[in-house]
């Protein structure tokens, strides 16, 4: 049994070189782009919705053939600029291109990009082959083309055979996929993904995670994905830019933002770090700089444990604790310290509110970060 | 005092109190009390006298005494295709159709602004605009379009200034829709219903069009779609329900009137005025129901054809 | 006021109605007054000055005899025969269609002429008039009478009165050297096909009509022939005496069978309008006040019987309405007449108004039978919808 996202890759990257097969007006105006060419550049973009900046500033490159992740809260910018990038919103100043291409002034129908919806926007008067047709439709292929396409693109996200269903006779995770279906058929240059997760349940959201990580590595199409979830974030993206007040405050390989996070705001919105200030950080040994410190690096010493080399001891009384499964979280108030917050083992047992305890904090665990901000 | 020992006493335990529990446990007693009077009324004096009265098109008229013969009989209902009669049906259903179209035609972009683009303040004006023509009385506004329409009358004049004096002669020197002047023709019977009927197409397009969510549009734009490309196989058939709705209005108002065309048109008669002759003047009352059978069955007919071209998909 | 004029064809075919005196016993004697009396009437028959303060003739009536008078307005004949089948009226201001009808189902008693002293100045030609005189018993009191007239322009014509119905019938250019297509009305009601046999009865003898009533279907054909030929000409079929009104300000119309109603309004308004009887005659109507047979109030039912011949009550009412009195003596020193008032609403033209009756198929005229009255409706409509 052959895998359909296989064949649908293999498939993908013939018709999408050759350019023959596929009536794309789309594709006329783009000649083969030099490697290093980013598949999306932002230069100074800036756009505003009244007196309010959404998004201010904004520089970045995304590789093609890259998974990159847009994370911030509601409102920092990011789904305005994958609106920018689709073209339902144009830039106040600054340049955006596409694959080298300045996209300035082209409606969305001319841009060889494409986007799946937060609620995956799908028409309730079409059946779901329909709904995946619809790109092919509007670009004039043939009825039984679109058919073929569309019955193989539904195959490779796993609903083969419900081309005839209404959309309201989906569930959440299927509709997902339609959307995914019908966005990937007209074989974009780059897929945007507007929180496509945000509306599943827990499992189907990792479940989902994991396919479309192995769909884009299948397809090696450039992904640029929004979300507000960090962990979806930090497990699917190649490369992961933290949003905040319209402005991108750190870019970089999830490691990177998640171990050492630039700002106060990259290491409490990513992990949600302790945040320690220059003399607390060299009170701990660290460098005297605004400091973050992962909950999961600092320990619990047993009484009369010795604490491991290059690590400083801090006495505190637990304030609280809260089982998150996995772990226990636990926050202490430190002796004329900052309250940190430790995350232990769960097996780890015998922790209550109002015990005196002893932290350990290797001084590597301590991040200088460029500015409290 | 704390909030966890606060000792708030139970709320007094009424009668009404009482009934509440009930009818909050058994949802069935609240459905049915709350949709009997309606049902009453709907069933049994509404739809009740309606269905005596349409049962009399099985009688027919003795033609010497001018009583009704009260045996059944499909006489009265084969009337209807007499020359003169089926006149009237295929007259009135074409003038029904046009006043349609042009409803629908003229109130879609006036909705679709309405709807996508309107701020708060200019819809509140654009609902004030569309409801107004509704408040004043509908015999002041025909008799306004007589005036308009006359051989004298505004449009005339207007026309004559533009120097399109002749176009207006030439339009009404037509077979069909021309006449003496507008207000004599089919053509100022069409305008003056379109514009009586315009807010009942506007009003549920405009609903339509507003319960199409913002991002199905652009969804399509997406994928490739130009904004024509956009209206025509997305917002229009996800609208049609209100299209529909609105013509079911105009259509069945178009159908049903019987003023209008006694002020403004041919003289020919439509189908109110022929139940209003055959049943008030004539005494003819089997004939009279059999005319009004006709708007039901012709509604029941768009409707059964509005569902098979798929209006109704996107409900 | 002119509502009722809506209805005037509101006849109801009864074609085989048989009609017998009703049994009811005549009132020998009139009592003292009930205190009040319920009429059932056209709108604007019964004025109380509530529309002009000139035209009352009910509270001076109401003073004098103590009776209160309740009006209760009608809008079609079939209106007023239902409110009296009903019952709880004491009269009824009946027309020539209603009239027969109610005779023929009992609801209206006999008249006792002896106890309304005015009887004898009613018009001769009226006191036994065929709509409410059933073999030689009287049931009604005439009330009022009209003519429908040629309403034309006088600019169109150049001052002349059309001498010939031909203007509304045939094509044909007019003094003012534009032809007429277009610029003349007809009525809408089925009666209308009356006019055009009384037109016929003048230039096609050949015919043999001898009452617009009573057709053969020979004749009737041929009247139907000269309304389809007339329909090319016609610029509407007039229906509302308000919209016929407008027609002659707005829409260039100069010719039409129309009623005093409108003349009087339009000539008031100073529009060059004038109207006429041609030679061929005209059709009619003739209006009688009628008691029920179960009257309540009879005693005050006569005092206004009694009260409705009074000439300055006929001379207001014809003032008002456009009509004719019923009592020839009001037509002169009314004020709100006028010395002219019923020439002009065709008092003089009585020989040459056909009366008009509901068409039966048993008819005197014709040995050969008549086409009923229901067929007029339904070929009517077709000569409207140009069939």
């Amino acid at each position: 049994m052959r895998d359909p996202a296989q064949d649908f890759a293999q498939d993908f990257a013939q018709r999408h070189s050759s350019l023959t097969t596929l009536p794309d007006r789309l594709a006329m105006h783009a000649p083969a782009p030099p490697p290093v060419t980013p598949a999306v550049r932002f230069a100074g973009v800036v756009r505003h919705f009244g007196t309010v900046r959404a998004v201010d500033g904004v520089d970045l490159a995304i590789a093609p053939g890259e998974f990159f992740a847009m994370l911030g809260p509601s409102g920092s910018g990011k789904t305005t600029c994958l609106r920018l990038i689709a073209g339902f919103e144009q830039p106040d100043a600054g340049h955006i291109a596409i694959f080298g291409e300045s996209v300035e002034g082209l409606p969305p129908y001319r841009r060889a990009v494409n986007t799946v919806f937060q609620d995956y926007a799908l028409f309730p008067h079409l059946c779901v082959g329909d709904n995946v047709a619809y790109g092919l439709r509007v670009r004039g292929v043939g009825r039984a083309e679109r058919d073929t396409l569309a019955r193989e693109a539904l195959a490779m996200v796993k609903l083969a055979g419900m081309e005839a269903r209404r959309p309201a006779q989906l569930s959440g995770g299927q509709r997902q996929r339609v959307a995914l279906a019908r966005a990937l058929v007209v074989r974009p240059k780059v897929l945007l993904l507007d929180e496509p997760l945000g509306a599943l349940d827990l499992k189907l959201r990792e479940e989902m995670q994991s396919e479309l990580k192995s769909l884009q590595r299948a397809l090696g199409l450039t992904f640029v994905f929004v979300t507000h979830d960090q962990g979806e974030a930090l497990s699917m993206a190649d490369r992961v830019a933290v949003f905040n007040e319209g402005r991108i405050v750190q870019v970089g390989p999830p490691e990177q933002v998640y171990e050492r996070p630039a700002t106060r705001f990259v290491a409490q919105f990513v992990g949600s770090a302790n945040v320690l200030g220059a003399a607390q950080a060299l009170a701990l040994g660290g460098a005297e700089r605004p400091s973050s410190l992962r909950p999961e690096k600092i320990a619990l010493l047993a009484p009369n444990a010795t604490p491991p080399m290059g690590a400083a001891v801090v006495e505190g009384i637990v304030e609280d604790v809260s089982y998150q499964g996995p772990v226990r979280r636990v926050a202490v108030r430190t002796s004329g310290g900052p309250s940190l917050v430790a995350t232990v083992p769960a097996s780890a047992s015998g922790v209550a509110i109002g015990d005196a305890v002893r932290l350990a904090i290797p001084r590597a665990a301590l991040q200088p970060m460029e500015s409290e901000g | 005092m704390s909030l966890s020992t606060l000792d708030l006493p139970d709320p007094h335990d009424g009668a009404l109190r009482r009934l509440s529990d009930l009818l909050v446990r058994r949802a069935r007693l609240l459905t049915l009390l709350l949709l009997v009077p309606p049902l009453l009324w709907l069933g049994l004096v509404y739809l009740g006298s309606l269905f005596v009265f349409l049962g009399q098109s099985i009688f027919s008229i003795d033609e010497f005494s001018g009583t009704i013969v009260r045996e059944p009989t499909t006489a009265t209902l084969l009337e209807l295709f007499r020359p003169a009669n089926f006149d009237i049906v295929q007259r009135t259903v074409a003038i029904a159709a046009v006043v349609t179209l042009l409803c629908a035609i003229i109130a879609f972009p006036i909705a679709y602004y309405a709807a996508r683009y309107a701020g708060p303040r200019v819809k509140a004006g654009f609902y004030l605009a569309v409801m107004m023509p509704l408040w004043s009385s509908y015999l002041v506004k025909i008799y306004g379009w007589k005036l308009l329409l006359a051989k004298e009358g505004a449009i005339g004049w207007f026309a004559g200034r533009l120097g399109l004096g002749g176009a207006l002669e030439a339009w009404l020197a037509l077979p069909l829709v021309g006449g003496p002047s507008l207000s004599v023709s089919y053509t100022g019977m069409v305008l003056t219903f379109t514009y009586l009927w315009l807010p009942f197409m506007i009003l549920p397009v405009q609903a339509a069009l507003e319960r199409v969510p913002a991002h199905l549009i652009e969804a399509a734009g997406d994928l490739g779609a130009a904004p024509g490309l956009v209206f025509r196989t997305v917002i229009l058939p996800l609208a049609m329900p209100g299209v529909v709705a609105g013509a079911i209005f105009t259509f069945s108002l178009t159908l049903g009137d019987y003023i209008v065309p006694q002020i403004i048109g041919t003289s020919a008669l439509v189908l109110g005025q022929a139940v209003y002759m055959q049943q008030g003047t004539a005494g003819n009352v089997p004939l009279a129901a059999a005319f009004s059978l006709v708007p039901i069955l012709v509604m029941a007919l768009f409707l059964t054809l509005a569902k098979r071209t798929g209006a109704f998909d996107a409900l | 006021m002119h509502s009722r004029y809506l209805h005037l064809p509101a006849l109801v075919a009864c074609a085989s109605l048989t009609l017998q005196p009703a049994l009811a016993a005549e009132m020998t004697a009139i009592g003292p007054g009930e205190g009040q009396v319920d009429i059932v009437a056209w709108p604007g028959y019964i004025e109380r000055g509530e529309t002009d303060k000139a035209y009352d003739w009910v509270t001076d009536f109401e003073k004098k005899t103590g009776c209160k008078v309740n009006v209760k307005t009608a809008g079609t004949s079939d209106e007023m025969v239902a409110l009296m089948n009903e019952g709880g009226f004491d009269l009824v201001t009946a027309s020539g269609d209603a009239s027969l009808r109610l005779i023929a189902g009992k609801k209206v008693a006999p008249i006792n002429t002896k106890l309304i002293p005015s009887w004898e100045t009613v018009d001769d030609r009226l006191q036994n008039a065929p709509w409410h005189t059933v073999n030689g018993v009287n049931y009604g009191v005439p009330y009022q009478w009209g003519s429908n007239v040629l309403m034309y322009n006088t600019e169109a014509f150049k001052g002349a009165a059309p001498k010939s119905w031909n203007v509304v019938f045939e094509e044909q250019t007019l003094p003012d050297g534009k032809s007429n297509k277009g610029r003349v009305q007809a009525f809408d009601g089925p009666i209308y096909i009356a006019d055009a046999a009384l037109y016929l009865m003048a230039h096609k003898p050949e015919l043999g009509i001898k009452d617009p009533y009573e057709l053969t279907e020979e004749q009737y054909k041929a009247a139907l022939d000269l309304l389809r030929g007339q329909r090319k000409i016609v610029q509407r079929y007039w229906h509302d005496a308000m919209i016929q009104v407008d027609d002659f300000t707005n829409e260039g119309v100069v010719a039409s069978s129309s009623w005093p109603f409108q003349v009087n309004l339009l000539v008031s308004q100073k529009k060059p309008i004038a109207s006429t009887i041609p030679a061929e005659g005209a059709t009619g109507w003739a209006d009688s006040t009628m008691m029920h047979v179960d009257a309540k109030n009879p005693n005050c039912a006569y005092m206004w019987m009694e009260h409705s011949l009074s000439p300055k009550v006929q001379g207001d009412l014809a003032a008002w309405f456009g009509s004719v009195p019923s009592v020839p003596a009001a037509c002169k020193g009314n004020d709100l007449l006028g010395a002219d008032g019923c020439k002009t609403n065709g008092a003089e033209e009585f020989e040459k108004i056909k009366f008009w009756r509901t068409p039966v198929a048993k008819c005197a005229t014709q040995a050969a039978g008549c086409v009923p009255y229901y067929r007029w409706v339904s070929d009517y409509i077709a000569v409207l919808g140009g069939r």
